[in-house]
C-alpha cells in the first residue's frame, strides 16, 4: 500500500515541479516459459534527491552467450537507481540548480550543465560500477562448467550478463534519460503528442543491440534531458523491446502516446495501475513478442486532475490507493470506479483516428477487485510486502510519511518459486 | 468482469520472413522441376504444422523463381498456410540461364529497412539451384554484396540447396551463412527431405536459446552428404560492441 502525492501546488522550479508517480510490471515471454527460461528482464524504481524519482528497465539479452544476463539486468537496474540518486543529490546541492528560473520559466544554461553531468558522471558511473558488480559477482560465484560451455573463447567475463538499460530520472523541472541498448523511452505529452527525447541509434537496427557488456558501452549510452516547464509531459514510458516489438502499428508510439493522454484525462491512476501488467502481459504473450516484457510507466500527477485517487478529491491531504485493485489490498475507501466504455472483443489491429484507445480485449475475471488478466502476471511490485500486485509510488517531499522503497530486483525468483540460483548475488 | 484496455493499435506476433529462391532455369527442366514442385509442396506443411505449435512467429512465404531474370512467383508475403492451401507448380524458363545475382538483388530490395518491419525477426533465405551460377563477370559478387548489405540479408538465415553434387559449388558457399552447411540433394528424390531439413532449420530461427552453432550441430546431423563445413559462430559484428538479440 503506497501514496499519491498530497494535494496543493508542486514544490520546486516555478513552472516546472511536478511529482511522478511510477506503475511498473514485468512478465517473463512466453518463449521464455516455453523453453523454461527466466524472465530476463529487471526493474526498479527509487526516490531520487527530495522530491525526484528514478525508474530503470533492463533487458538481459537472450542469447545463450549472455547466460547470466538475467543477473546482469538486475544488477543494472539497481546499479541506475542508485547513481542517479547520486546525481539528483548533486544537482540539488548545486546553487546552480537551486537557482530560479526566470518569469517565463526558462532554465537558461541549466539544461546543457545537467546534459554534461549526465554524460561525465552518470554514463561513466553506470559502467564502472555495473562493471566491477559483474566481475565481484563472478567471483563470488565463479562460472560451473555447464557455464563455460557456453560461452565464447576469449569472452570478457561481462558478456556472461549482457544487458541492455533505459533510465529514466524525475526530478522537479527536469527529466533525465538514458539508454544502452533497444527499448523505447517515449514521452507523452498532454495533447497526445509523443516525443522521443533520446536520439535514435543507427546500430539498433532491430536484430543486434549495443550492451553494457560491449565494448565500448559508454560512447553507446545516449542521454537526454528534457525541460519539464518548457515541455510538460504527462507520462514517460520505458520499456524493454518486448513491448515494442509487439505493437502491430509501425509508427506505435503516436498511436500510444495519443490513447494513453486519453486514459490519463479519463482514468484514474488505480485504474492505469490495475492495466499495466495486462499490457505486459499482453505484449509477452504468444500473441505478441513472446519476449520477456517489462515497462515503467513515470505520470506526472498534474495528468489525472480530477479522479479519483487524485489528492485533495475528498479534502484530505493523502489518499491511500491500492495499485492492482486486489480483494486483500481494497481499501473501503475507495469505491469501485465505474468503467464508461463498453467492452469490445474484436481486436482493431490498425490504429484510427477516432480518439478513444483501442480496446483489445475484455478480460473475462471474477470479482471486479481481482487482477484484470488471468495470465499469471509476473508483476514487478514497488512494495514488496504485497506480492501479485503492482502498486502506486509516488515520490513526493518528505512531507508524506513514504516508506522508503526496498531494492526489487530478484523479487521475481520468489514469485515465480522456479528458486534461481544466484549464488550470493541475490538482492543484487 | 475487468476490461483491459490498451494504448496503441494492438499486438500481434513478429513477422518471420521466409524467401525461397528457386532455380527454374532450362536444366531444371523435367524431372527436376517436378521433383522442385513435389519439394516444395512436401516442405509446407511442416512449417504450416511447426507455425501452428510455436508461440512467437507469424511466418510469412514470398518465393522468387530466377533464371536469366528473377520473377516473383509469391511477391508478396503470404502466411504459409495460405500458399500451402492455393499451391501452383512451378514451371522452368525455356533456355533461361542462372543468374544469381539479380535474384539476389531482388531478394535485397524487399528485405531493404524501409519494406521490411521495424519488429521483424531475422528473415531466412532459401536457394535451391541444380548448377553453378551463370551471371556475367561480376553480377554474382555484386548482387550478393547488395544483399549482405542489408542488415536483414546480412543477419538472415541463408540456406542452399544443392540438386546434384555439382551444383555444390563455391558460389553456394559464399551465400549461405557461414554456420550451416549446403544441403545437398544427390537425387531428385532426396530434394524434398532437404528441403524439410531447412524448414526445421527456419523455424528453429525464432526459438529462444538457439544459437547459430546449435543450429548448424543440427544441420550436420541432417545432412551427412555435406561437403562444407560451418564455420565458427559469429560473434559480436563490428568494434561497437553489438550482439546478437535473440529475444
Amino acid at each position: 500500500m503506497t501514496t499519491v502525492p498530497a494535494g496543493g501546488p508542486p514544490a520546486g522550479p516555478a513552472g516546472g515541479s511536478q511529482p511522478w508517480v511510477v506503475l511498473t510490471a514485468s512478465e517473463r515471454g512466453a518463449s521464455h516459459v516455453a523453453v523454461k527460461s527466466p524472465n530476463q528482464d529487471a526493474v526498479a524504481t527509487e526516490r531520487a534527491g527530495a522530491s525526484g524519482v528514478v525508474a530503470a528497465v533492463a533487458d538481459g539479452h537472450g542469447h545463450s552467450r549472455h547466460l547470466r544476463s538475467a543477473r546482469g539486468s538486475r544488477l543494472a537496474v539497481k546499479i541506475g537507481c542508485q547513481v542517479a540518486q547520486e546525481l539528483a543529490d548533486r544537482i540539488e546541492a548545486d546553487s546552480t540548480f537551486s537557482a530560479q528560473r526566470t518569469p517565463d520559466g526558462a532554465a537558461g544554461g541549466q539544461a546543457g550543465e545537467i546534459a554534461r553531468l549526465a554524460e561525465e558522471f552518470l554514463v561513466p558511473a553506470i559502467v564502472g560500477r555495473w562493471r566491477d558488480a559483474v566481475l565481484a559477482d563472478v567471483k563470488a560465484d565463479p562460472f560451473t562448467a555447464a557455464e563455460q560451455d557456453l560461452r565464447h573463447s576469449g569472452d570478457d567475463a561481462v558478456i556472461a550478463y549482457g544487458s541492455t538499460l533505459l533510465l529514466g530520472i524525475a526530478l522537479p523541472g527536469w527529466l533525465i534519460l538514458a539508454q544502452i541498448g533497444d527499448g523505447d523511452v517515449v514521452g507523452v505529452r498532454a495533447d497526445g503528442r509523443p516525443v522521443q527525447p533520446v536520439p535514435d541509434d543507427p546500430q539498433l537496427d532491430g536484430l543486434v543491440t549495443t550492451s553494457l557488456c560491449g565494448a565500448e558501452p559508454r560512447s553507446d549510452f545516449r542521454t537526454a534531458v528534457v525541460d519539464t516547464a518548457q515541455q510538460p509531459l504527462v507520462a514517460l514510458l520505458l520499456a524493454t523491446d518486448g513491448y515494442g516489438n509487439a505493437q502491430v502499428v509501425e509508427e506505435w508510439k503516436g498511436a500510444f502516446s495519443k490513447d494513453l493522454a486519453w486514459m490519463l484525462a479519463e482514468r484514474d491512476l488505480q485504474w492505469l495501475a490495475g492495466q499495466l501488467p495486462a499490457w505486459a502481459a499482453r505484449c509477452a504473450s504468444s500473441d505478441g513478442s513472446a519476449d520477456d516484457t517489462t515497462v515503467a510507466l513515470l505520470v506526472s500527477s498534474a495528468a489525472t486532475p480530477s479522479r479519483a485517487g487524485r489528492p485533495g478529491d475528498d479534502g484530505s491531504e493523502e489518499t491511500t490507493i491500492p495499485a492492482v485493485p486486489h480483494v486483500n489490498t481494497v481499501p473501503a475507501n475507495v469505491p469501485a470506479e465505474p468503467h464508461s466504455i463498453e467492452p469490445v472483443t474484436m481486436r482493431q489491429l490498425a490504429h484510427r483516428s477516432a480518439p478513444e484507445p483501442v480496446i483489445l480485449e475484455r478480460v473475462a475475471t471474477a470479482p471486479a477487485h481481482h487482477r484484470p488478466a488471468s495470465h499469471g502476471h509476473e508483476t514487478t511490485e514497488l512494495v514488496s510486502h504485497e506480492p501479485e500486485t503492482t502498486e502506486l509510488v509516488s515520490h513526493e517531499p518528505a512531507t508524506n510519511e513514504i516508506p522508503k522503497l526496498p531494492h526489487h530486483q530478484g523479487n521475481e525468483e520468489s514469485r515465480d518459486g522456479r528458486g534461481r540460483d544466484d549464488h550470493g548475488s541475490g538482492g543484487r | 468482469m475487468t476490461e483491459t484496455l490498451m494504448p496503441g493499435g494492438g499486438v500481434a506476433r513478429r513477422p518471420l520472413h521466409f524467401i525461397v529462391m528457386a532455380d527454374c532455369s532450362g536444366s531444371m527442366k523435367g524431372e527436376k522441376m517436378q521433383a522442385l514442385n513435389y519439394a516444395l509442396r512436401s516442405m509446407l506443411p511442416h512449417l504450416v504444422d511447426w507455425e501452428r505449435d510455436q508461440l512467437q512467429a507469424q511466418l510469412l512465404i514470398r518465393i522468387l523463381a530466377f533464371a536469366s531474370l528473377p520473377r516473383w512467383y509469391v511477391g508478396e508475403p503470404v502466411p504459409v498456410a495460405d500458399l500451402s492451401a492455393h499451391w501452383r507448380n512451378l514451371d522452368y524458363v525455356p533456355m533461361g540461364r542462372t543468374n544469381m545475382g539479380p535474384a539476389f538483388r531482388a531478394v535485397a530490395e524487399v528485405l531493404a529497412p524501409d519494406r521490411l518491419e521495424r519488429r521483424a525477426l531475422r528473415p531466412a533465405i532459401l536457394l535451391v539451384t541444380d548448377g553453378l551460377p551463370t551471371d556475367p563477370p561480376g553480377s554474382f559478387e555484386s548482387g550478393l554484396a547488395a544483399l549482405t548489405e542489408t542488415a536483414a540479408g546480412r543477419s538472415a538465415l541463408r540456406l542452399a540447396v544443392a540438386i546434384g553434387r555439382d551444383a555444390n559449388s563455391e558460389p553456394l558457399d559464399r551465400f549461405r551463412s557461414p554456420e550451416v552447411p549446403v544441403l545437398v540433394a544427390d537425387g531428385t528424390d532426396e530434394i524434398a527431405d532437404r528441403l524439410v531439413t531447412a524448414s526445421i532449420a527456419v523455424s528453429r530461427m525464432s526459438e529462444i536459446g538457439v544459437n547459430r552453432g546449435a543450429l548448424a550441430e543440427q544441420l550436420n546431423l541432417a545432412e551427412p552428404t555435406r561437403r562444407s563445413q560451418p564455420d565458427q559462430v559469429a560473434g559480436p559484428r563490428g568494434t561497437t560492441g553489438s550482439f546478437e538479440d535473440i529475444l
